[in-house]
């Protein structure tokens, strides 16, 4: 009996929302309840059938509970598993209803159709009820010693199931060791994989608590465990194969023997037409070999076919997948790879996401032999009509010549690049010549010809315009026109919406000052007003600092704008090697298509407080921009750069200062700590250092609220009131495994986090509080070295008297986690 | 662990849900409406298949008007997971015969339900063979013994094998006449810059076979790649024959193939499926005979007018012909009128996707056919703006023509038995994304 043609096409959406509907059926399944007739099952099923899809397009159905519990005495299999599959869905918002199925689930446990006992018991997990849990323990029990295979594969997730619905109901029934036992005897391989599956995952969150469990995980990657599942795998589905090799990678041998036993036997798991099964496997030799370099090499020549095979085959995003393995493999040995650049060439269609790995992948592979290749393909990109595209392929060209190949040739191209004439290709190619011409400024001479021909006006984009206008300042000397280019764009300040572009305009304008101090003495001038007036705390804090630098001494603000610089040798590279490595340990997993960690993105505590609501993620970042902005710069900026972010850095001090009204003498003092602060030298704080005076009891409000935007404001409006560092403790830095554990310990506090950034071992964090009676603010700025293990403390108070209360109070919540 | 997803979603393109199914808790209800909000209705649709919302990561996979997600609280195995939805898919389509969309899922969504509950358990894979569960899930609602004591019971003894070791073929198969069909399908990729070098070429190629046969035959297949037949002439010590031996790059097997066999002995050995399925796939880089060569000649005669000239060379054998050719030839956006002369075939100018479709419905071997057009464009005030040339592609294919050049030598098939039985074998070569740029 075909499914009906008819079968209903279930309602769209847009329909009314069913609630007649539901109410008709409630009444149709009544009737056929109790009835015996012939046809009764068929009618049933177009009943049932209708329940789901209402079900699945999200239509509440759970009123019709009992009915449906009513008319589940069939035994019509296909009838039962609609039944099953609505009780599953609803049991749980139902608990006192699902009681009544929890009769005739049983039964069908003892049914003699094996089909019937394993669906029966897989529905009865699926309950998700903690109250019926006791019911669950005996067709577990039985389930997973029934003579057929099909009810142990099922009993076997089951008890997985009620594991996280009680884990102790579930430890205290034994059923891990039954599992083990299974697990080591059962003849039928998917029984054993799911027992390996459910055993992974019970011991692996009972270890953190139960010396035992962490015991027993460790024993499943012991010797005698791996070797009886490696003798076992090709039984396996190809399924199971990938958690069992995922397993033996964990396993270290311990000789070089036993690595090629494995090896050898596992090596045709490579030709699997799973491409699952063939990562798996390369992980696997990858961690194996791992401390045997030559061999790890041979490894790596071993799976490049395979993995180039995956890559081709399959849908887009299969081969996504798979790319973003052989990225990072090419990432860690680009030199194992330098041969197989053909194969990284974009397809006209392929979509950007694998078009951007592999752009990533040419840049690194390429060296002296193929760079001329490379450089030509990657040119062809830059004309392509997909704009992203051709912009990461600029960047790839710029890369490339950074890497030092060839210079000479690529230098050329991308001068060529601004012939072309097409905006963002100009945008992207100027960032990339003031990178190229900071690492090697003998090509200035060849550039600047060029540069000096492209008008400000042809760049919109804050990030080329800024390179400009750096080139404008930096290589004023050689531009004829530089001083008047600059007086420009000084005149269009009103029209400027970018805050970057001002704060290198100002330093472009004082830098060209010194060398043509005629020519551009209007331009300063102008500049400066304009600064001074700006609304942007950034450049009004700059534009202040430099007229002050000036008033102060002009022969000391040109050696701080202009300093004898050298060139740039390496670019920092954004990624520790401790992160990658740790990628690479999670080889075959999302950690390395996100390219982090998997506590950076799994962990809760991670994901911020605002991780879930776009509008505030956004305003959060507002408050850390200045952060990134700051970092930016260090990183990129290096030797050249330093005086910008130095010169950042020292006007916050300054400002707050001034604001404070302070002696300069203060004022100097804090300006040197900063500076201090720059070049890490940073010892524990002289200033402002807490006295020990009893203060009055602070109570704080636990549920104080206040926006991103107002926290914002106050930050930029109030003084410094307490600022300090202090050391952390081993424990703290131990604890201290995500900004988010910090987070959650501070709230027990009644302080309240408000934006938290950044990755181990650097960590910034702001904290509101407010006072239990008034509305009163504290906001803390909190900066956290763990490499150093060192934390800075900045605090701000609305409330200048409750100022030392709230300091202690603050220190003490800091030093219960181990810091100070 | 390989994905343990937490819940499965079907959805049109609209976004409404066709199928959800939830295997775990640890993920919240309104799983769908972050995909909706944050995936359907963005620009983010399409750039990347794996995104992360909240704690959750969705895996998304559109599959002719469908989008199948998988959402997952944990770090999962992303390879696995699409492969998973891969499999998943065939198996449907194994089902209902062919097509995969939104029809049909609405046609079959209780037996999809009940699919989804066998191949996937708590988020873990498990039997996805559509040979072991056409067994027991049949929709024909299988009567349990109760009503049915007398009927022949198939479902005890099907889920013996459900998890049983030879996974892939049940005992007991008759055929009056035993066959077997070969399938050598190739798909070549070609990238050649406009000066007519290569810059990159493979063919990718896949041997499909049908079976029809009884019992658990053995089966022995033969090809003409290098390695195989060294080892071959290296076991009877005869040297090697002359002709063309392929090298292969990289071959991955059906999971029926016995590798041990083929990494000591080099020779595919198998105990096929019944019916249908995909024995090997492979790959080759060195070597590869291009079925086509495409010389353009595109010149831009000002700004408003164009010439293009695309000759089209057929370089297999003058008995073997191409079926179904089509050159896209790219023109500018602004495109006013074509007059296109063809030596053969028709062409024609396609404003949607801003190209001459020159299509060719058979195009003999050893021949020569050239589109000579001329374009005429609308002057735009963005003058400036050079028009970036996409590549010139190409469609086709030839049957009984292989680009590797891989043939099959022989296929023994053995059954206790020892029945005699008919092979087939077909060649037939396509073109993957064949380029050339002008």
């Amino acid at each position: 009996m075909a499914p009906p043609a008819q079968s209903q096409r279930s309602p769209s959406p847009s329909q009314p929302s069913g609630k007649g509907e539901v109410s008709d059926l409630k009444m149709q399944l009544r009737q056929l309840a109790g009835s015996r007739a012939p046809g009764t099952d068929d009618s049933k099923r177009d009943l049932f059938k209708k329940v789901i899809s209402y079900m699945t397009i999200g239509i509440d159905v759970s009123s019709v509970f009992s009915e449906m519990v009513m008319c589940s005495a069939t035994s019509d299999i296909v009838l039962k598993k609609m039944c099953y599959l609505y009780v599953g869905n609803y049991a749980k918002y139902n608990p006192d209803l699902a009681l009544l199925t929890i009769n005739f689930l049983q039964r069908d446990c003892k049914d003699e159709d094996p089909m019937i006992r394993g669906l029966a018991l897989r529905s009865l997990g699926s309950l998700r009820v903690p109250n019926l849990v006791e019911y669950l323990v005996g067709p577990l029990g039985a389930g997973l010693k029934d003579a057929n295979s099909y009810v142990r594969m099922v009993a076997a997730v089951g008890v997985l199931k009620l594991y996280h619905i009680s884990a102790s109901t579930c430890l205290d029934a034994d059923f891990p060791a039954l599992l083990k036992h299974l697990m080591l005897n059962d003849p039928d391989a998917q029984v054993v994989a799911n027992c390996l599956s459910a055993l992974q995952e019970i011991w692996g969150v009972e270890a953190s608590s139960s010396e035992e469990a962490a015991m027993e995980r460790e024993a499943l990657i012991s010797k005698p465990i791996i070797y009886y599942l490696l003798n076992r795998i090709k039984e396996f589905s190809e399924w199971a194969q990938c958690t069992v090799l995922e397993l033996v990678s964990k396993y270290a041998p311990p000789d070089s023997n036993e690595i090629f036993d494995i090896m050898n036997l596992l090596e045709d798991r490579l030709q699997h037409a799973n491409g699952a099964v063939v990562l798996a496997t390369i992980k696997l030799f990858l961690q194996l070999t791992l401390s045997m370099t030559d061999v790890h090499q041979q490894v790596y020549e071993r799976i490049k076919a395979p993995l180039l095979t995956l890559v081709s085959s399959g849908s887009p995003e299969q081969s996504y997948a798979v790319l973003s393995h052989l990225h990072l493999l090419v990432m860690r040995a680009p030199m194992l790879f330098a041969s197989d650049y053909k194969h990284l060439y974009c397809q006209y269609n392929e979509p950007f996401y694998v078009k951007k790995l592999k752009l990533e992948m040419l840049t690194a592979v390429a060296n002296e032999s193929n760079t001329y290749e490379i450089v030509t393909e990657l040119c062809e990109y830059a004309a392509n009509v997909d704009i992203p595209i051709a912009r990461e392929s600029i960047r790839a060209v710029g890369k490339i010549a950074l890497e030092q190949y060839d210079v000479n040739a690529i230098v050329d191209r991308l001068l060529q690049f601004l012939e072309m004439e097409k905006d963002y290709v100009t945008a992207e190619t100027l960032v990339l010549v003031k990178d190229l011409l900071r690492k090697y400024p003998q090509w200035s001479h060849d550039c600047i010809a060029v540069i000096g021909n492209i008008s400000s006006n042809n760049v919109q984009e804050p990030k080329a315009k800024a390179a400009l206008i750096w080139m404008l300042g930096e290589y004023a000397q050689d531009m004829q026109d530089a001083p008047y280019a600059l007086e420009g764009l000084i005149d269009d300040w009103e029209d400027e919406t970018s805050p970057e572009v001002r704060l290198h305009l100002l330093t472009a304008v004082m830098k060209c000052f010194f060398r043509r101090p005629p020519e551009t003495q209007k331009a300063l001038g102008s500049a400066l007003a304009a600064g001074l007036s700006d609304m942007h705390q950034d450049v009004h804090d700059r534009a202040l600092f430099y007229y002050r630098l000036l008033q102060h001494s002009v022969s000391v603000a040109n050696s701080v704008v202009n300093p004898t610089k050298q060139a740039v040798s390496v670019f920092a590279d954004t990624q520790s090697s401790e992160i990658k490595d740790r990628i690479f340990d999670e080889f075959n997993s999302l950690s390395v298509l996100y390219q982090k960690p998997c506590y950076m993105f799994t962990d809760k505590e991670h994901q911020g407080p605002f991780a879930f609501s776009e509008e505030l993620g956004n305003l959060s970042i507002g408050v850390d921009d200045q952060r990134v902005e700051a970092n930016d710069e260090d990183l990129l900026l290096s030797t050249t750069g330093k005086e910008e972010s130095l010169s950042q850095q020292t006007q916050g001090a300054l400002l707050v200062s001034l604001d404070q009204t302070e002696p300069a003498a203060a004022h100097a003092q804090q300006t040197n700590l900063v500076i201090d602060d720059i070049f890490g030298l940073g010892l524990s704080s002289p200033s402002p250092s807490p006295s020990p005076s009893p203060s009055p009891l602070l109570k704080l409000n636990a549920k104080a609220v206040l926006d991103p935007t107002s926290f914002q404001q106050k930050w930029r409006q109030l003084p410094v009131s307490t600022s300090q560092e202090g050391l952390i403790s081993p424990q703290g830095v131990a604890a201290m495994t995500s900004a988010q554990t910090l987070v959650r310990h501070m709230q027990g506090h009644h302080i309240h986090c408000i934006a938290s950034g950044g990755q181990a071992p650097n960590f910034k964090l702001f904290f509101f509080a407010q006072k239990a009676e008034e509305p009163s603010n504290f906001l803390v700025e909190c900066v956290i070295n763990l490499s150093t293990a060192k934390a800075q403390i900045k605090i701000k108070v609305e409330d200048e008297n409750a100022s030392q209360a709230f300091s202690n109070l603050f220190q003490s919540a800091l030093s219960e986690f181990g810091m100070v | 662990m390989p994905v343990s997803a937490s819940a499965i979603y079907f959805l049109n393109l609209r976004g409404d849900v066709l199928i959800n199914r939830l295997y775990r808790d640890d993920v919240g209800g309104n799983m769908v409406d972050a995909f909706r909000l944050h995936i359907m209705q963005t620009k983010e649709l399409g750039t990347c298949p794996v995104r992360q919302i909240g704690g959750c990561s969705f895996f998304y996979m559109r599959i002719s008007n469908v989008y199948i997600v998988i959402v997952v609280s944990s770090n999962a195995n992303v390879a696995c997971a699409f492969k998973f939805v891969v499999e998943a898919v065939n198996l449907f389509k194994s089902y209902f015969g062919g097509a995969f969309d939104e029809d049909a899922i609405r046609n079959n969504f209780v037996l999809i339900y009940e699919l989804l509950d066998e191949i996937m358990d708590f988020g873990y894979p498990q039997n996805l063979s559509p040979e072991m569960l056409k067994l027991y899930i049949t929709q024909e609602g299988v009567r349990s013994p109760f009503s049915s004591k007398s009927a022949d019971k198939p479902v005890p003894n099907a889920t013996l094998q459900v998890t049983g070791a030879v996974g892939w073929r049940r005992e007991g198969l008759v055929y009056k006449k035993n066959e077997v069909f070969l399938d050598i399908v190739e798909s070549v990729n070609l990238l050649m810059s406009s000066k007519g070098s290569v810059l990159r070429c493979d063919v990718t190629g896949k041997i499909l076979m049908k079976c029809f046969l009884t019992g658990m035959p053995d089966l022995k297949l033969g090809l003409n790649d290098k390695i195989g037949l060294e080892k071959e002439s290296e076991l009877k010590s005869r040297p090697t024959k002359s002709g063309k031996t392929i090298e292969l790059d990289d071959v991955t097997f059906h999971q029926c193939v016995n590798l041990t066999r083929f990494n000591s002995e080099k020779t595919v050995s198998f105990v096929p499926p019944d019916g249908e399925f995909e024995l090997m796939k492979y790959r080759i880089t060195e070597g590869v005979n291009l079925p086509f060569r495409v010389l353009p000649t595109i010149k831009e005669l000002g700004r408003t007018r164009m010439e293009v000239n695309v000759k089209v060379k057929s370089v297999f054998g003058a008995k073997m012909f191409a079926l179904g050719v089509v050159i896209k030839v790219p023109v500018p956006k602004q495109t006013a009128k074509t007059s296109c002369q063809v030596t053969s075939g028709r062409a024609k100018y396609n404003a949607s996707m801003d190209c001459l479709m020159w299509k060719i419905r058979k195009f003999p071997g050893q021949t020569e056919s050239t589109l000579s057009a001329e374009v005429e464009l609308i002057s735009t005030i963005a003058e400036k703006k050079s028009w970036t040339r996409p590549p010139i592609q190409m469609e086709f294919q030839v049957p009984m023509f292989t680009a590797s050049g891989l043939r099959v030598r022989f296929l023994k098939v053995w059954e206790k038995s020892g029945y005699n039985t008919v092979e087939w074998v077909r060649y037939i070569t396509k073109a993957g994304s064949y380029e050339i740029r002008c």
